[in-house]
């Protein structure tokens, strides 16, 4: 695994070099302590404006500037001395979709062809300046359960004409069209749907760029941009030949399941191209319901095979997370594969960033500054959806298990360890069991002890509540047993080794989250603790504590003095 | 037709506009594409949660049945939870409309006082340097689009030379003490208010100085040169006294735009105020929200209509005497 990571990361900075990009420091082996956090407080301003956090990051009313997309402003944060970049591949693929529902896109020929028409290091030389790494396949790079042994479809007008001719889609009198063998007519103009310039301008231009490669070779694509709202709608009523989107994703390709099994060919389902492959689906089955990681890993190798072959989706490029970190402020921020330094998702940052001295030495305590890029709005854990919350809530919250920020893999944190078991929740039919040992010991962050009776609490409230974020992960449970104070079991109604996941929800702290009659419109943070003065109900158990949020200004965390890892 | 029924008049068109303006917030958003659960694109929000998340938006009740219930709501002033935020809208509204309006009655005092003054001062200076400049730096203010001077004044003062706050209306965090906190906020309001300022000035300058120039060649100008009245009482008591109305329509039209205008001040000074509001609930298709910071909206058009018709009666006596009546 570990291996396989250097090689992803020695692939980015290939790429890197390849084209003519000067390459920013990756780093080789990730240090990381796993205690913290070593600031006293973090000040979280919010600055919307894009043009801003740059200015404030440059005059250091920020450590970091996050999440770097436009290739000018990487280019600038590279000019900048203090600027430390950090880059690790990203959860992320932009990608091309067929409609394969109706002619002529169903016809698998086709679609290979306008694949092999797509020039990804052209797209991304001239639209990204290099700063993105071209997709092949169906899961990530940076994914555990990429498969790179799959059919590849390089970039070749003269391949991509061949296997039209092979098809039968030869070129009319004039040479510039293509014939449909099964009608005998011209082929119909096909719209490639984007978001419009002003919108989303790289996108545009690609589905431009796209549309006028496939023209050269007789396919008579043609981009159309369009109001985003609009083009989400057409996707979802299923009137569209081509689109292109953006996907962001987990560790886990469970993803698979839901674009392309074609049970999820349904309203509101995710499968838009509308692919209904019977040995698709049965992969698709082994992977959701895959007992074991072996079985998950077979089963994401195979169903990525059938998918090269199939191409429902023309995976372009996937986008690698740059940060930017004040190298001359701060230091000890965790690169994290998958997920970047100051990603929320990447739990290390938090925990072992650090102030520096002018000799670059570490100094411990002390407040940074760290800019939001939107604000919060809503700070209830059971139902903030935006990424800018749990920016925050994500430093207020531990979890059972975590993920080594090189590896991905699986760690005891919370838990210091679980049993996956099996039972019977009706005769002859199997379920998945998840025992979790909890550490002793761990508090709340208002002095609470958490115990495995809030693991339970957790669960059955998001449950009874059919909180919607939370449906996926709960829908499978059946019921939550404690066995004593620090071993919980969950209980679920089907087989698959995914359930560890949707059985690590214990984030609701039960002292203060028993009495809530309506947790739509419950503001923990807008309510005092009953006890600590000063605090709030939104209680967590991760590093940091909240301590106040000035709506559209700062959000104000302190160090958690109950922290369970707040020693080495 | 007295004071009175002119008044009352204004009142029942006022609430009639209302009503309709009501009736097109409810009808646009769902007549427009896309919908608010489809703005969620997470692989891991299944079909069964989004048509849980429909049911609790009361996204699945017949259309009449929302709009029945969308009414009853604004009735009592209860503008429903926020979809994105699953917050009162009421309150997130109350959060932001004191900002927005600190910047606005800023903004249009600086504005106001600075577009009119100039404006007298170019008409009382015919044909001299005074009068080129104020039309030239008025158009040119005028013309230039607003974020492209604000973006400017953004890099000149928070970049190049690093003076001025660049975000935000206050400190993070804010100084002690509430006279501390009035200078910081005083602070924080140079950059977006100044440089509303710089943008708008122009328009109120160019409308003051053409109609005081048409004031000043009136006869009556010419009777008060003769009698030997002061320069300065025949600008500000005379001239500028005719041209009142059309100035105070134009300061009542303008309020409306607190709100609207505000849109891209708020976002390139990460100003916490309803006009970014409104703009971020129209992208997400957050009915509840938008639908509130439009009926603000439409409140604060049809109040500063009506104030503006006030206002006119009240310093121009043939606008509420009609047609042959008595005041």
């Amino acid at each position: 695994m570990r291996k396989r990571v250097h090689l992803l990361i020695a692939l980015v900075l290939a790429l890197s070099l390849a084209l003519g990009v000067v390459a920013m420091p990756v780093a080789a082996a990730v240090e990381f302590n796993d205690w913290g956090p070593r600031v006293d407080e973090i000040i979280m301003p919010v600055i919307k404006e894009q043009t801003a956090r740059r200015i404030a990051f440059e005059r250091g009313e920020s450590v970091v500037w996050s999440g770097l997309t436009q290739p000018a402003d990487i280019d600038q944060a590279k000019s900048l001395d203090f600027a430390d970049m950090r880059m690790t591949l990203g959860f992320h693929m932009f990608y091309l979709c067929f409609n394969m529902r109706e002619a002529p896109l169903d016809n698998i020929a086709l679609r290979q062809a306008v694949a092999h028409a797509v020039d990804r290091d052209n797209i991304i030389r001239t639209l990204f300046k290099g700063y993105m790494l071209p997709m092949t396949s169906f899961v990530p790079q940076a994914s555990a359960f990429y498969n790179d042994d799959v059919p590849t479809y390089p970039f070749s007008l003269e391949e991509a004409a061949r296997v039209l001719d092979e098809a039968g889609y030869k070129l009319d009198a004039t040479g510039k069209n293509r014939i449909d063998p099964n009608t005998g007519n011209l082929l119909p103009e096909m719209k490639l749907l984007t978001p419009t310039y002003e919108v989303a301008p790289t996108s545009a231009e690609l589905g431009k760029m796209i549309a006028e490669s496939a023209q050269k070779i007789g396919l008579p694509i043609v981009p159309e941009p369009m109001d985003f709202n609009v083009m989400l709608d057409k996707i979802d009523m299923q009137d569209f030949d081509m689109y292109v989107l953006a996907w962001s994703l987990t560790r886990n390709p469970t993803h698979l399941v839901n674009f392309f099994h074609s049970k999820n060919d349904v309203e509101a389902g995710y499968n838009n191209p509308g692919i209904r492959n019977t040995k698709l689906d049965e992969l698709l089955n082994r992977l959701d319901m895959a007992p074991d990681l072996k079985t998950a890993r077979f089963a994401a190798d195979a169903a990525q095979l059938v998918l090269a072959q199939e191409m429902p989706y023309v995976p372009l490029y996937s986008r690698p997370y740059i940060d930017a970190f004040r190298k001359d402020m701060v230091g000890g921020y965790v690169d994290m594969a998958g997920y970047g330094a100051a990603n929320s998702k990447n739990p290390w940052t938090p925990l072992n960033i650090h102030r520096v001295d002018e000799a670059g030495n570490p100094v411990e305590g002390g407040t940074i500054r760290w800019a939001l890029s939107e604000e919060p709005d809503n700070l209830n854990p059971a139902v903030a959806s935006s990424a800018y919350a749990w920016d925050v809530l994500d430093k207020l919250f531990g979890e059972l298990i975590t993920m080594h920020p090189e590896t991905l893999e699986d760690m005891p944190w919370m838990a210091k360890k679980w049993d996956v078991g099996i039972w019977e929740p009706a005769p002859g039919r199997e379920g998945t069991t998840i025992t979790w040992y909890l550490n002793e010991g761990m508090k709340w962050s208002d002095g609470v002890p958490f115990t495995a009776e809030d693991v339970k609490f957790t669960i059955d409230f998001l449950k009874d509540n059919k909180v919607p974020r939370y449906l996926n992960y709960t829908s499978d449970i059946v019921k939550v047993e404690l066995i004593d104070d620090y071993t919980v079991t969950v209980y679920f109604d089907t087989v698959s080794y995914w359930h560890l996941y949707n059985a690590s929800l214990a984030f609701l702290p039960k002292h203060i989250w028993k009495d809530v009659t309506d947790y739509k419109t419950f503001e923990p943070w807008n309510e005092p603790h009953p006890t600590m003065e000063g605090y709030t109900k939104l209680v967590g158990h991760g590093p940091f504590v909240f301590k106040e949020y000035r709506p559209g200004e700062y959000v104000r965390l302190v160090k958690n003095p109950y922290y369970w890892r707040a020693n080495p | 037709m007295g004071f009175r029924s002119y008044l009352f008049k204004r009142l029942f068109y006022a609430i009639i506009v209302l009503f309709v303006i009501l009736t097109f917030n409810f009808v646009l958003f769902r007549v427009m594409p896309g919908d608010p659960e489809k703005m969620i694109i997470d692989p891991n929000f299944t079909p069964e949660a989004k048509m849980e998340l429909r049911r609790q938006y009361g996204l699945d009740d017949p259309i009449m049945t929302q709009y029945v219930n969308y009414l009853k709501s604004l009735l009592r002033f209860d503008l429903g939870l926020s979809f994105s935020t699953r917050r009162p809208v009421w309150t997130e509204l109350k959060e932001r409309l004191p900002n927005t309006l600190v910047l606005f009655v800023v903004t249009f005092i600086g504005t106001a006082t600075m577009g009119i003054s100039l404006g007298v001062y170019a008409a009382a200076n015919r044909e001299r340097f005074a009068e080129r400049f104020v039309v030239g730096s008025g158009l040119f203010a005028h013309a230039v689009p607003g974020f492209f001077i604000q973006l400017l004044l953004l890099l000149l003062f928070g970049y190049y030379w690093p003076i001025l706050p660049i975000h935000g209306t206050m400190s993070a965090p804010p100084p002690d003490g509430g006279f501390a906190l009035f200078l910081d906020r005083l602070w924080h309001l140079i950059l977006p208010a100044g440089s509303n300022v710089i943008i708008g000035f122009g328009s109120w300058a160019l409308y003051t100085r053409n109609t005081m120039l048409e004031a000043l060649s009136q006869d009556y100008i010419i009777t008060a040169r003769a009698k030997g009245i002061a320069k300065g009482d025949i600008l500000y008591h005379h001239a500028l006294r005719s041209v009142l109305p059309p100035i105070v329509t134009l300061i009542f039209m303008s309020l409306p735009g607190a709100v609207s205008g505000a849109v891209i001040t708020e976002s390139i000074f990460s100003w916490h105020g309803v006009g970014r509001y409104l703009l971020d609930a129209t992208l997400k298709m957050d009915y509840p929200a938008a639908q509130g910071a439009f009926y603000l909206i439409a409140l604060s058009v049809i109040i500063s209509n009506l104030l503006a018709d006030i206002a006119y009666g009240l310093v121009d006596p043939r606008i509420r005497v009609g047609a042959g009546g008595q005041g």
